[in-house]
């Protein structure tokens, strides 16, 4: 799997329905032709009992969205409610939205439809697109992990989708707190572009702290959404999400996540795709190190830095800045009792243990430690000490 | 010129009734008068003095003694003063004894009595005894006569002629010139030691910084708050501070035990030796902790805990009209309760400590457990944690729970005695340095006067300068950190504040070290 890039993903596609020339789109090839089917696509994108799949499943004899959607309104697919929903709502009233949220339905067979998504064994007949047009968003990673992550775990996500910026790839993540913003946040402020794909109606601004950071990636990148303007964030909507953010990426790289968390399930889409996936791996006695150690078990690789993941992906780094990984050894001008401590700073580490380690006295040790936090070379968390990642052309 | 046979009908005796701390002599007369048996109090009594009446006349008549089946009037004088507590029985019981012309007079007016009765004419013991021997040796008696089990509490009172009764008719014997079943003349009780306060430094293990902070913390009078995940140890290093307080003098420890003594809780008797420690349950009620209540003012938890420890576990769990009540004292060192009736002042100089975990479940920054907390909760916690009253603690410590090397790595501490001789020495200085200021320790001057006494070198104020800028110190937390500093070098015997001592009292604002936190999300 670590040859399986950007260039073969085609070859792991499964033919389904008829090819009019988009190779391997599952979809029927005059599936969306027109404004009726397009309407009609609006309205069956918000539809809850129609998952992709089913939707699939109905266009294989329907041929049309215009046909499902008379299915649906007829009852004779979708659910009680939907058909309801279905019967008073018209398309073309969410279409006619769609200007005030700057957005625009891409369907299968558009130009802009990414045709990576039809490695996917589900993929959405239409997204909702805003900000630049995801062909030009090329080439694309995902940083993905934990929304409570640790602080290390930010600053790792903020430093290697800053070094993949630097390196001119768009980094995609799902938009969520914690390991997602970072990434996110880490590309933006590197000068990169980054593609959030939400769980949610495009307009919807979630999580609600997210608002500006989702503004600024449309602005530069992409927000993209398989669920119609004004649809609210649900549950069971995020492992939906989660495996368009591995199909638009040719890796994936997972930061930190918990047993039986998202995370776990965003890297089983990236296993079933066929992606590459990357793992950054932690100690094996924090619990956000489950989901990366078991990938790494599985086969993934295992990689130090932004370096690696550079040279994995054949990409030449864009500067000296974009190294990293390594905790590196700080600036010049440390006093003496500080480089001390910094030397002893080997792990995390109470103040006593410090002053154990150094034979300075605790006072001092307590001063040394303030001194390095202040520059920034070492971060306290509960009670403990330790060093920062040496990269600081990240921020 | 006085009647004999009004004379005859007549009774004066003096009592004592506490007021927040403080005893008023009051006059307690009493007059047995024509009319169908009854006993009516007059002069403000409250709830406990009433209920004397029912229980007066069985314990006179159970001390076989005649209660005058006529009219007796008793009248508490000053009228004006609420009097309240149990200890007005024995001298509305002598009042009725002297009216009724079975005691004689001679000593009546040169004691002040107080205790409870019980049916039988037994004294039991009552609270507030120390505060009535103090009212007693201010209004120039002679002694008091308290119950036999307040007999320690009483003698703390110099020149105070003490006796101590175990019944009603033993008082009387002693008014009509019998021998005193035990009178003072008992050497004074040594200062009572607390068994359950025979704790030290020592017995940690680890926790150097939590540690260090309570040495500043009881240098510098300043108020903590450790955060740390359950387990930590918070509430044991809390517990262990009064031993690491300079030892009470004995007018502190007069104050103590006169507040014990009002609230009930003093056990034992004689002068409470060690500081107090006082950790109330988050559950507790505002008046629970400033004090107060309905009749009766108490002293609260804040005001137990004078010249002692306040230790506030689960702080974010209190109520916030309670901790709010904590301003004043933590500003004045003393609790004024306001009432229809008028004020009460209870005394509260304590060192505040709190505890709290970093987040809901209690595990954030915990090396073995994973954190669970939702985002969104962990917001809300915060912002509760960093409420207004944080900006009244200067020492803010993560305490970290210890993996098992960590515990097996590190030595035990030192002895609370020898930490407590460096705690004094700094004190003295601070005495020295504000001995013409109404102020005796750091963590009292005013921001203005902190940053005038600082002494700063220039590369402190260097330091101290770069902090406001990247750390994002508020004006509040400049003036922590300068007193803080000030301490510090107070421990090290330093007249200047250098660097090193700005450094590590940056080191304990925690709080304002989340920049990290704020900037995500």
């Amino acid at each position: 799997m670590r040859d399986s890039g950007l260039g073969d993903h085609h070859a792991l596609a499964v033919t389904g329905g008829v090819s009019d020339g988009t190779a391997g789109s599952k979809w029927p090839r005059r599936f969306v032709s027109g404004t009726e089917d397009r309407e009609a696509l609006a309205l069956l994108l918000g539809l809850a009992s129609l998952t992709p799949r089913r939707l699939l499943e109905a266009a294989q004899s329907r041929r049309s969205a215009r046909a499902c959607l008379l299915a649906v309104r007829e009852g004779r697919i979708g659910s009680e409610g939907d058909r309801a929903h279905a019967r008073a709502q018209r398309g073309g009233d969410i279409l006619a939205k769609l200007p005030a949220t700057e957005s625009r339905l891409v369907a299968t067979g558009d130009h802009e439809y990414p045709r990576e998504l039809c490695d996917l064994f589900d993929p959405p007949a239409g997204l909702f697109v805003r900000g630049w047009p995801l062909p030009r968003l090329e080439p694309r990673v995902a940083i993905v992990g934990a929304r409570n992550c640790s602080s290390g775990g930010r600053e790792i996500a903020t430093m290697l989708a800053a070094a993949l910026a630097r390196a001119g790839v768009c980094v995609v993540s799902g938009g969520a707190r914690g390991i997602d913003s970072a990434a996110h946040r880490g590309a933006l402020e590197a000068g990169g572009t980054s593609v959030a794909v939400l769980g949610c109606g495009i307009d919807v601004p979630y999580p609600r702290q997210n608002r500006r950071l989702l503004e600024r990636v449309a602005a530069s990148g992409a927000l993209v959404s398989e669920y119609p303007p004004g649809l609210p964030p649900e549950p069971y909507r995020f492992p939906a999400r989660n495996r368009i953010v591995a199909a638009l990426s040719r890796a994936v790289v997972v930061v930190e996540g918990a047993s039986g968390s998202g995370s776990m399930i965003t890297a089983d889409h990236v296993l079933d795709l066929g992606r590459e996936v990357f793992a950054v791996p932690g100690a094996w006695t924090s619990a956000l190190s489950a989901v990366p150690h078991s990938l790494i078990r599985d086969g993934a690789t295992l990689i130090r830095g932004a370096d690696d993941l550079l040279a994995d992906l054949g990409l030449e780094r864009a500067s000296e800045e974009a190294r990293g990984g390594e905790p590196g050894t700080p600036a010049l001008g440390l006093g003496v009792d500080e480089r001390k401590v910094w030397d002893a700073l080997t792990e995390a580490s109470p103040p006593d243990t410090v002053a154990r380690r150094t034979g300075l006295p605790l006072p001092s040790v307590i001063s040394a430690l303030v001194g390095l936090e202040m520059r920034s070379l070492i971060r306290h968390v509960g009670g403990r000490f330790e060093r920062r990642l040496g990269d600081k052309g990240s921020s | 010129m006085a009647r004999p046979t009004l004379r005859t009908m007549y009774g004066r005796v003096f009592g004592v009734a506490v007021v927040g701390v403080h005893g008023h002599l009051i006059k307690v007369e009493a007059h047995v008068g024509r009319g169908l048996p009854s006993l009516t109090i007059t002069g403000l009594p409250g709830a406990a003095v009433q209920d004397a009446r029912d229980r007066v006349r069985p314990a006179v008549e159970g001390s076989g003694l005649e209660w005058p089946l006529r009219r007796v009037v008793v009248n508490l004088s000053p009228a004006g003063t609420r009097k309240d507590g149990p200890g007005f029985d024995l001298p509305i019981a002598l009042g009725v004894l002297a009216a009724s012309a079975q005691v004689p007079r001679r000593l009546l007016s040169a004691y002040a009595f107080a205790g409870e009765l019980s049916l039988k004419g037994e004294l039991v013991a009552t609270p507030g005894i120390l505060a009535v021997a103090i009212a007693a040796a201010r209004g120039d008696l002679e002694g008091v006569v308290v119950p036999e089990e307040n007999l320690a509490e009483a003698e703390l009172v110099e020149g105070l002629h003490v006796v101590a009764a175990p019944s009603l008719a033993a008082v009387v014997g002693f008014l009509r010139g019998e021998e005193v079943p035990r009178a003072s003349g008992s050497p004074a009780p040594a200062a009572r030691a607390d068994p359950g306060s025979a704790v030290d430094f020592s017995e940690i293990r680890g926790q150097g910084a939590a540690r260090r902070a309570l040495e500043i913390a009881a240098a510098g009078g300043h108020n903590a708050l450790l955060i740390g995940p359950p387990g930590a140890g918070k509430t044991m290093l809390a517990r262990r501070l009064p031993s690491i307080l300079p030892t009470m003098t004995r007018q502190e420890a007069l104050e103590v035990t006169r507040l014990h003594s009002v609230a009930g809780i003093l056990t034992g008797g004689g002068l409470v030796g060690t500081r107090p420690f006082r950790a109330p349950h988050h559950t507790i009620s505002p008046a629970g902790l400033i004090g107060g209540g309905s009749g009766f003012l108490r002293p609260g938890e804040a005001s137990l805990a004078h010249n002692g420890v306040l230790f506030l576990d689960e702080f974010t769990e209190f109520r916030r009209d309670a901790v709010e009540g904590l301003r004043q004292p933590l500003e004045d060192g003393r609790i004024v309760v306001a009432r229809a009736a008028g004020a009460v002042e209870f005394p509260a100089r304590f060192a505040l400590i709190a505890a709290s975990n970093p987040c809901p479940c209690g595990f954030e920054g915990d090396v073995r457990r994973h954190c669970r907390c939702l985002p969104n909760r962990l917001e809300a916690y915060r912002q509760r944690l960093s409420g207004p009253m944080l900006d009244r603690v200067d020492l803010q410590l993560s305490v970290p729970r210890l993996t098992r090397s960590e515990l097996l790595g590190s030595e035990l501490g030192e002895a609370s005695s020898v930490v407590r001789a460096r705690v004094e020495v700094a004190r003295d200085r601070q005495r020295t340095r504000l001995s013409q200021t109404p102020w005796s320790c750091n963590s009292q001057m005013p921001g203005a006067m902190a940053r005038r006494e600082a002494r700063l070198t220039d590369s402190a104020e260097a330091l101290l300068s770069g902090a406001v800028e990247g750390l994002l110190l508020s004006g509040r937390s400049f003036d922590r950190v300068l007193k803080v500093a000030r301490t510090i070098a107070d421990l090290a015997g330093r007249e200047e504040v250098e660097r090193g001592d700005v450094a590590e009292a940056l080191g304990y604002r925690s709080g304002a070290r989340s920049e990290e936190v704020a900037s995500v999300g």
